[in-house]
């Protein structure tokens, strides 16, 4: 278990982390998502023994990280938010002078960094210099590089930004797949839909502050807004407001109505065939599905992206 | 142990794979030295000599003393002759001709000996001499060489002088018997016949004035000895190339510094492109990094002194290998300063580029005051007590001392002190400060 307990930590005029406890069981996909300057990444930092805490501790499976035990930083396989490479060297190269620093023998060196530019899809590109890849290209060795040395935690901070659709869906199908051989993996990101996708728990975090955390239905459920259905004013749906009240609170707007179900998360489905039998096509119907970035509205007053 | 291994070679291969820096740390030097080496190693040969233009106007026999003098200086070449316009003639300069060319910027000096030059009754000799001092050095070279000419030749015109003016004075009866006194007078002390000593302060001969000490009588000694000049050059007798051997120390100290600087701040590279993030991240410690970062830059320095060292042996003879144990200390304890100092830039600065430019600026103030440049006996005496508090100036006085002394360790053990101590010094402070996470 990686457990984060009370740590604070306080930049000259910012106070980046304000008591941050946070556990996060082995194996799990964790997502910490926040917005710009949360402290998503001092928090990683922390984590890997970059920067020391102000106060409280981090420690995995009981031993606690410190500047003194550099061995247990074996078990953590960091992916830095910046490109952290060295680019005038080729992508063989960065991969090899990494990989040395772990004590393996060089033959099984030799077979992680094929395995890992494999996983990364630059095998074709192992000879070129970093300088010269794109910036998907780069991220993905970015974080090929922090998987050498097989660590049990993969902690990483945004590996997707600038990265196109393609490289990112395997970026993802990469991640699941470690998560799935057992790997523990911490992701941050402010892409709310990425989290969704991938993370089987997660925690908010803004302004240096844990504010919820749980599944993401732990959270959605947080909301007392729920889901909302969109239903177009046209003459199919004029009489039918009567209905519409049945299956929950509706307010009336210049071009559609909008329900919230009064079942609430789960049941839009039947709302739908239910609408469907009265007269009125899906086309015409729209599920606006609650989501984080909701939960996060909801519970900062704010949008992520500001 | 293993660690600080790896991380010197990631530094090796990356500056092997760093074009501009193998040009700057190498190449660059290299062709300096070899500019200078060809300016240093022209000493015997006409190019190395300064032009000036003799203009000889006086049928003297005095005059082609000094012409002959002058003809077979050693510093200086004379100039008589210049092609006409239509490019057949080779016509005679004359006075307003010479001045011309200095007035042009043609030639920096010229020299006139006028028809009055030394005339019968000339009790003074008559030069004129034009010069632009646009270069500061070949002004004195001039100048010296001309100085050097006159000096040289002064004994024997002497007693000529000097005769006149006493006929002048006295008027022809008294002089006579002034000088036929003085004529007894010697020839009672010293034991020779008077009318020698008379003649040979009235006579202008060639055969006197020509003559070298060795041929010539007791009695011509006997002024010419006046001016005695023994030089014996002690140090650097048997060494080939002087000029070179005196300055590469020099010059190697202010591409050293220059390259460790950046080596040392390279940390910053490391931080902003995120991999020394990285590699802290690892299981690698912070003092691990430093020291790396150390003996790599100091390998780095070692090898670029030893290319350049090695470069001016075998292109232009500056002899290394008889004092080689001796260099090879200095040139350590000079890395391991140059090193230390670009430590203590890299723990100031804040950035890479801010660390960049203070260094330069300092690199520049250390050489030019601590004789990399040139010798710090021609500052102002409070600069070179400035000059004394710069780690150039002891490390191209142990490179001096080295290769041009070809002193022994004892004759560098301070040098090599002082600069191990400013490395010591330094780079404890260093890792302190990178250990408490500030660089
Ligand atoms: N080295 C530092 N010195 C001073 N302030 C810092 C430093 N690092 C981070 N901060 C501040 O701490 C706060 C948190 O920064 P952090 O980088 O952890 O945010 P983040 O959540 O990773 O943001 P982003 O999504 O933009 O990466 C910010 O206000 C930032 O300005
Ligand atoms: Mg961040």
């Amino acid at each position: 278990m990686l457990s984060i307990s009370h740590i604070i930590k306080n930049f000259e005029n910012v106070n980046a982390l304000k008591n941050v406890s946070l556990n996060i069981q082995n194996g799990e996909f964790f997502g910490l998502i926040g917005p710009n300057g949360a402290g998503k990444s001092t928090l990683m930092n922390i984590i890997v023994g970059f920067l020391e805490a102000d106060s409280g501790k981090v420690s995995i499976d009981g031993e606690v990280i410190s500047s003194k035990n550099i061995q247990l930083r074996k078990k953590i396989g960091y992916v830095p938010q910046e490109i952290s490479l060295y680019l005038e060297l080729s992508a063989y190269q960065n991969l090899r002078l990494f990989g040395e620093f772990y004590n393996l023998t060089s033959k099984k060196l030799e077979e992680k960094i094929d395995s890992v530019l494999e996983l990364v899809q630059l095998t074709d590109r192992r000879k070129d210099a970093v300088k010269d890849f794109s910036g998907g290209m780069k991220r993905r060795l970015n974080l090929a590089a922090s998987l050498l040395h097989d660590p049990e935690i993969v902690l990483c901070d945004e590996p997707t930004v600038g990265v196109d659709p393609q490289s990112r869906n395997a970026i993802f199908e990469m991640l699941s797949e470690l998560n799935k051989s057992g790997k523990t993996i911490v992701y941050t990101t402010h892409y709310m839909e990425e989290a969704e996708r991938l993370c089987s728990r997660l925690a908010i975090i803004d302004n240096g502050d844990v504010i919820a955390q749980g599944t993401l239905i732990e959270l959605i459920n947080l909301l007392n807004q729920r889901d909302t259905i969109k239903i177009q004013k046209t003459s199919a749906t004029l009489n039918k407001l009567p209905l519409l009240r049945e299956m929950g609170q509706v307010t009336e707007h210049d071009f559609y109505y909008e329900i919230i179900p009064e079942d609430g998360y789960g049941q839009n489905s039947k709302i739908f065939s239910k609408l469907e039998e009265n007269g009125i096509p899906n086309a015409f119907v729209q599920l606006s599905r609650a989501t984080l970035e909701d939960v996060f509205l909801n519970m900062t007053g704010r949008s992520l992206r500001d | 142990m293993k660690t600080v291994l790896l991380l010197v070679l990631k530094d090796i291969r990356r500056f092997l794979n760093d074009r501009r820096g193998v040009l700057l740390t190498f190449v660059l030097p290299l062709i300096l030295i070899i500019i200078f080496g060809n300016i240093f190693s022209g000493g015997n040969e006409t190019r190395g000599k300064s032009s000036l233009i003799l203009v000889n106007e006086s049928n003297s026999i005095v005059a082609k003393l000094f012409e002959s003098k002058l003809d077979s200086s050693k510093s200086l070449r004379s100039v008589k002759f210049y092609t006409s316009e239509n490019g057949k003639d080779q016509i005679k300069f004359d006075e307003e001709t010479a001045k011309e060319w200095v007035r042009t910027g043609k030639i920096s000096a010229a020299v006139i000996m006028p028809k009055d030059f030394f005339e019968d009754t000339s009790k003074a000799l008559k030069f004129r001499f034009y010069y632009d001092p646009k270069n500061e050095i070949e002004s004195y070279v001039i100048q010296g060489g001309i100085q050097q000419t006159i000096f040289t030749s002064i004994s024997k015109i002497i007693p000529i002088l000097l005769q006149r003016r006493i006929t002048a004075r006295l008027g022809i009866d008294s002089s006579s018997l002034f000088l036929n006194s003085i004529g007894n007078i010697m020839g009672k002390y010293f034991g020779e016949k008077p009318e020698n000593y008379l003649k040979n302060l009235t006579k202008v001969d060639s055969a006197s004035l020509f003559s070298t000490s060795k041929d010539s009588s007791k009695e011509n000694n006997f002024m010419s000895g006046v001016v005695n000049f023994d030089s014996e050059q002690l140090v650097g007798k048997r060494i080939t190339n002087p000029g070179l051997t005196r300055s590469v120390g020099g010059w190697s100290m202010m591409f050293l510094l220059f390259s460790l600087t950046g080596a040392a701040s390279s940390i910053f590279e490391e931080k902003r492109d995120g991999t020394l993030k990285r590699l802290l991240c690892m299981p690698i410690t912070r003092t691990q990094i430093l020291w790396g970062k150390y003996i790599y830059t100091i390998m780095l320095g070692m090898i670029q002194l030893l290319v350049l060292f090695v470069f001016s042996w075998a292109l232009f003879n500056v002899d290394i290998f008889s004092n080689f144990g001796n260099l090879i200390i200095v040139i350590f304890s000079s890395a391991a300063a140059a090193v230390a100092f670009g430590m203590l830039i890299t723990s100031f600065a804040k950035t890479y580029s801010q660390a960049n430019s203070i260094a330069t600026l300092l690199i520049l103030v250390m050489s030019s005051i601590g004789g990399s440049w040139f010798p710090t006996s021609i500052l102002p005496s409070w600069m070179q007590v400035l000059s004394k508090g710069t780690l150039t100036y002891w490390s191209v006085e142990a490179f001096l001392q080295v290769l041009w002394r070809q002193a022994s360790f004892a004759g560098i053990a301070l040098n090599v002190c002082i600069l191990l101590s400013i490395a010591i010094l330094i780079n404890s402070y260093a890792i302190i400060r990178f250990n408490r996470g500030n660089i």
